[in-house]
């Protein structure tokens, strides 16, 4: 075989000419090409198959399983009073290597244990690296980024700003994230087993 | 003897809709090919009433955005020459299909109809000066965009493809000593032949060195990957950067109609264009004795058959090959042109004609 | 004197110097809340503990006079372990409210934990409560659960303000930091127990939850509210442009001047800064001839010289009154001796405008003349008292009677300094009237011609306060609009009129006003910047000179 690892020991003549290399790599994805249409063909008249052709998830049908570190859209948690339990700290705003939150803040007198909470918190999606310092950075746990929501899109700019009321109606989605149990195994993932009735 | 206009508008209308056809398709087949070489299923959304046949509407679905779609020109562009680039592209990508014998004679009626558009005795000059024009296509269109981005793209595609066609030219000179014509018909009707009584006289085993040679040659001819510096259309953008639309089409078209040529000529050259083995005008003469006696039309449709699937075949290598090589930097590129392809092309004539001598 | 060594620096003091005094002199910080150099010592905070060779125990640097051969250590593990202790015991109470509180980002016990504790909690019992938001003046919050007692501010409203509003009530870890009962924490000095508290239990009302300290930018400036000449830094919001409405200055805190206003300023001036972001800014040149018209500098330039040359060759030289305004800088005013005096050559140019109610003032910083360069317009001698012409009264007055046909007025609002109808009647009765300024006022809305000016966080130039010392402002935001510092509309006036004003910025004004006038010869540019030079040594101006009413 062709020495790709060692960059240091010269190629032969042979190596040189890179035919070898063509060859194997042309007869690699030929054996790839002419499997996965024998399967394509098989599974078109019906047989069943233990492996499957194409590891495509047929995307608007059936969504990936999302692991549960994975960031999507941002939310706000609530106290148990409804209330934001964002305190308008800015701690997020300064982390933010993006600079797409902009919050001002508010006071909040009629309860002195608070004092202060947003009076408008914006995100601008379109600014956003979902880099998730602003979830490190809270000390309130009152950012989030567990909504699951990835599809995120707009036809204006003005269109991607999440606002208030926005981030504090959304809630954690966890029917689309893999659940772990303390083993670590797979308990629950119903989008796992939709893939498998992808087709070409 | 010649032929009634009819009959050539027949084999006009039959070779465009050859390439065209396989033009169209190779879009689908690119798709497609490349998704299951990589583990994937391709583009299979494209549905009329529900119906998606295997992803085959997304050619008509492209063809369709292509034609809607707004041709931008640029403020400053060229206005005519920015219009023409593209035509020029397909109509030099077209043409050369004329000489391309498909078949050998085929009787109708009496009247002998020779397959092959236009019988020409200087056939493989022919191709060589449209294959020499395509350049002007992509050069001009570069040019006319008034973009530097697109310029420095046609720069490359010209200095690509001129330094290419020395080394396609010379590439074939070996095969033109021995077949010792430069009409294709003739040509293919030379490798007709055996050796050792079983072997069939085809170019590629006469001129190994010299189809390795001219594969790779055609394939830089056709600016696809591996050698797509010109246009390296995920990254640096090249000469057809402010086309769209038709405009964009008929560059992406003419790409297409080239892997077809390059097919054409390889299986014209080395592999026996339109020849079946063992196949002689009256049917099969096998080489263990047996024959099986045709019809001269049953004979030519045999030919032509052969002659297709010998151009698919070719079709789906340099797909694959395509498909499995990362692209060459431009200065590579221009390296194995000048300082590999076209001194081993010499070589080649060289030591050819040195064994032509010797075997005399 | 007598000779110390802290840290191995040995070091020579006068005799009754602290060891912490001694130890910053030395180049050595040692952690302090209770101390305060403008105060009494009181050694409450115990966070400033040394190790004294020859003392049996930590001794508080703050309280401990530096002795002949004193060997003092600062670093040693003892008095760590010790400065770990006390921190840990002031945080026994302390909440965590950093989040909310505005003090996070200045905040000594964020800033001396990072530095000298970094401990863990040990504290498992449930923190003491206490009031929490209290407003206790009209300027001050106060927020109990955050004090750590040090007493700074008792301290402030005893010495400094003398008017003892605050003290610390209860004992224990029940001992709380309240106004007296009856009273609230209202003085003309309140604003400054927000400043020298070192963590968030006093907060500015006025500054509270309107950005993060850490947005602000800070530029060295002189307060423009009195003759005093309070050095100040102005905090400006550079980054978060959106916060507190738009404001670009968030905060005015004085800045350290042993000659001036050591560390100390008025609420007046502290909170007297709302002009500079307020709606009333004048953005664009406007004429408001008929219907009111913005216009671009070019335009308004030439229009004005050319309406101002008509009046003074029908009615001459004598027809036309200036008034200056001692809320102008030193170059500001210099130009504009330039420009009218010497290029234009009128007669008629005055600043002083008495106020009808007199200023308030008192015996510390607080001077009844609002203005800060009353000093400066007086050495540059553009005033009717220093030249020939008409005062500002005579000018109204000769204004009504149409002797006066064109009156250029900056910033003034002349409805403070005369009765309204006497101003309305002299400005109605004028062919032109300009008024440059940054603000909008009742003068303005009476001129023909409108100019924007830069307000005094915007431009670059000098201030001669009351005892004639020279401090310099510097550009902390760029002007508003279209607005431009008053000797740059000057110098664009003086271009349409072909005179000569070769200035190309703040320092060039200043290096020509040494040149040409005698009272700043000699100046140097680059000496003003910090505590500014004082032009006669610290001699106060007789208070007969001064301007009141």
């Amino acid at each position: 075989m062709i020495n790709v690892h060692d960059k240091h020991k010269p190629l032969t003549f042979i190596e040189k000419t890179y035919l070898p290399a063509i060859v194997s790599g042309v007869l690699l994805t030929s054996r790839h090409f002419f499997v996965n249409l024998t399967r394509h063909i098989l599974r078109a008249f019906g047989v069943k198959l233990k492996n499957m052709a194409a590891v495509t998830i047929q995307y608007p049908e059936f969504l990936r399983p999302l692991f549960p570190r994975l960031r999507t859209m941002h939310r706000l948690t609530r106290r148990e009073d409804g209330t934001p339990r964002c305190v308008a700290c800015m701690m997020c705003e300064t982390v933010c290597p993006a600079k797409c939150i902009y919050i001002i803040a508010d006071e909040k007198l009629e309860n002195p244990q608070i004092e202060k909470m947003p009076r408008s918190f914006d995100i601008d999606l379109g600014l956003c690296v979902f880099c998730g310092y602003c979830v490190e950075a809270c000390p309130e746990d009152a950012i989030r980024m567990d909504t699951g929501i990835l599809e995120i899109s707009n036809y204006t700019r003005n269109g991607m700003i999440l606002d208030l009321e926005t981030m504090l109606s959304l809630e954690p989605m966890s029917s689309r994230y893999v659940q772990y149990d303390r083993g670590g195994e797979v308990v629950s993932a119903d989008y796992i087993d939709e893939r498998h009735r992808s087709d070409a | 003897m010649t032929e009634s206009i009819g009959i050539v508008l027949g084999k006009l209308a039959f070779v465009l809709l050859f390439v065209l056809n396989f033009g169209g398709v190779l879009t689908w087949v690119e798709r497609k090919q490349s998704a299951l070489m990589q583990d994937r299923i391709g583009a299979n959304r494209a549905a009329i009433f529900g119906f998606r046949a295997i992803g085959l509407f997304h050619g008509i679905a492209d063809a369709v955005k292509m034609f809607t779609k707004e041709s931008f020109r640029p403020a400053n562009a060229e206005k005519f020459i920015f219009t023409l680039a593209p035509a020029i592209s397909v109509f030099f990508a077209l043409i050369g299909f004329a000489v391309i014998p498909f078949g050998d004679k085929l009787l109708l009626g009496g009247t002998e109809i020779n397959l092959q558009l236009a019988p020409l005795n200087v056939g493989v000059l022919y191709l060589f000066a449209v294959a020499g024009m395509a350049v002007y296509g992509v050069v001009l269109g570069a040019w006319a965009s008034r973009n530097n981005y697109a310029l420095l793209g046609g720069l490359r595609a010209a200095a690509q493809m001129i330094s290419y066609e020395v080394a396609l030219g010379v590439s074939i000179f070996g095969c033109i000593m021995i077949y010792q014509t430069v009409d294709l018909q003739e040509i293919v009707r030379w490798q007709g032949g055996y050796w050792g009584g079983w072997l069939p006289a085809w170019g590629v085993f006469l001129q190994p060195v010299g189809f390795i040679l001219f594969l790779t040659v055609g394939i830089a001819e056709t600016k696809r990957i591996p050698f797509d510096a010109p246009e390296g259309e995920s990254e640096i953008i090249g000469y057809n950067l402010e086309y769209s639309g038709m405009g964009f089409g008929m560059f992406l078209l003419t790409d297409f109609i080239e892997t077809v040529m390059i097919a054409a000529i390889t299986v014209t050259l080395f592999f026996g264009g339109w020849q079946v083995p063992y196949l002689m005008p009256d049917g099969f003469h096998f080489p263990w004795g047996g024959t099986v006696e045709l019809a001269n039309w049953a004979v030519a449709i045999l030919q032509v058959v052969s002659f297709t699937f010998k151009v698919i075949f070719f079709l789906w290598l340099q797909m694959t090959i395509r498909w499995t090589l990362p692209r060459f930097r431009y200065d590579q590129i221009m390296r194995l042109g000048w300082k590999y392809l076209l001194p081993i092309s010499l070589a080649n004539i060289v030591i050819t004609g040195f064994l032509i001598l010797m075997l005399k | 004197m007598v000779k110390v060594t802290i840290d191995g620096i040995e070091i020579e003091i006068p005799k009754g110097t602290t060891v912490i005094q001694a130890a910053e002199q030395a180049g050595i910080e040692i952690p302090r809340y209770c101390y305060h150099p403008g105060l009494s010592i009181v050694g409450v905070c115990r966070i400033c503990l040394v190790e004294i060779e020859r003392m049996p125990k930590l001794q508080v640097a703050c309280y401990t006079p530096a002795t002949e051969g004193m060997v003092v250590h600062t670093n040693t593990e003892q008095v760590l372990e010790a400065r770990q202790a006390v921190m840990e015991f002031l945080l026994v109470n302390h909440p965590l409210d950093c989040p909310v509180c505005d003090q996070a980002g200045e905040c000594w016990l964020q800033n001396f934990y990072m530095q000298h504790a970094l401990h863990d909690s040990r504290m498992f019992e449930n923190k003491v409560k206490k009031s929490k938001a209290l407003q206790i003046g009209p300027n001050v919050m106060l927020d109990s659960e955050r004090c750590i007692l040090c007493s700074r501010c008792v301290r402030f409203c005893d010495e400094i303000s003398k008017s003892n509003e605050l003290g610390i009530f209860n004992r224990g870890d029940r001992a709380e930091l309240q106004p007296y009962p009856g009273t609230e924490l209202d003085n003309d000095y309140s604003g400054n127990t927000i400043d020298i508290c070192p963590v968030g239990a006093l907060t500015d009302r006025d500054f509270r939850f309107r950005t993060r300290v850490w947005y602000l930018s800070e530029t060295e400036s002189i307060c423009p509210g009195c003759s005093t000449g309070c050095n100040i830094n102005v905090h400006h919001n550079d980054q978060r442009t959106y916060k507190a409405g738009g404001s670009r200055v968030s905060r005015l805190k004085p800045r350290y001047n042993p000659d001036v206003n050591e560390w100390w300023m008025c609420d007046a001036g502290r909170y007297g800064f709302t002009h500079v972001d307020a709606d009333s800014r004048i953005l664009a040149p406007t004429r408001s001839i008929g219907e009111e018209q913005e216009m671009s500098w070019g335009e308004a330039a030439s229009e004005i010289m050319t309406k101002l040359r008509e009046v003074i060759s029908v009615h001459g030289k004598e027809s036309v009154g200036v008034i200056l305004s001692p809320q102008m800088t030193n170059e500001d005013l210099f130009v504009a001796r330039r420009f009218f005096r010497d290029g234009l050559g009128l007669k008629h140019i005055d600043f002083e405008v008495a106020p009808l109610t007199t200023g308030a003032k008192d015996d510390f910083l607080i001077k009844a003349d609002k203005n800060p360069n009353t000093a400066g317009a007086r050495l540059l001698g553009v005033g009717a008292r220093q030249g020939s012409g008409m005062t500002v009264a005579e000018m109204l007055e000769a204004a009504r009677k149409r002797k006066l046909r064109a009156l250029y007025i900056c910033h003034h609002d002349l409805a403070n300094g005369f009765a309204v109808d006497v101003v309305e009647e002299a400005l109605t009765a004028q062919d032109l009237v300009v008024f440059q300024g940054p603000n909008t006022n009742s003068t303005s809305a009476l001129a023909h011609y409108v100019l924007p000016a830069a307000a005094f966080v915007e431009k670059t130039g000098s201030f001669t306060n009351y005892a004639e010392r020279v401090q310099m402002i510097h550009t902390a935001v760029t002007p508003l609009g279209e607005s431009k510092a008053d000797w740059q509309i000057f110098r664009s006036l003086a271009k349409e009129a072909a005179i000569s004003v070769p200035y190309f910025e703040a320092e060039d004004v200043f290096q020509a006003l040494t040149a040409e006038v005698e009272a700043f010869s000699g100046l140097p540019y680059a000496g003003l910047a910090g505590q500014g030079i004082a032009l006669r040594d610290g001699q106060a101006l007789p208070e007969s000179e001064t301007v009141v009413a």
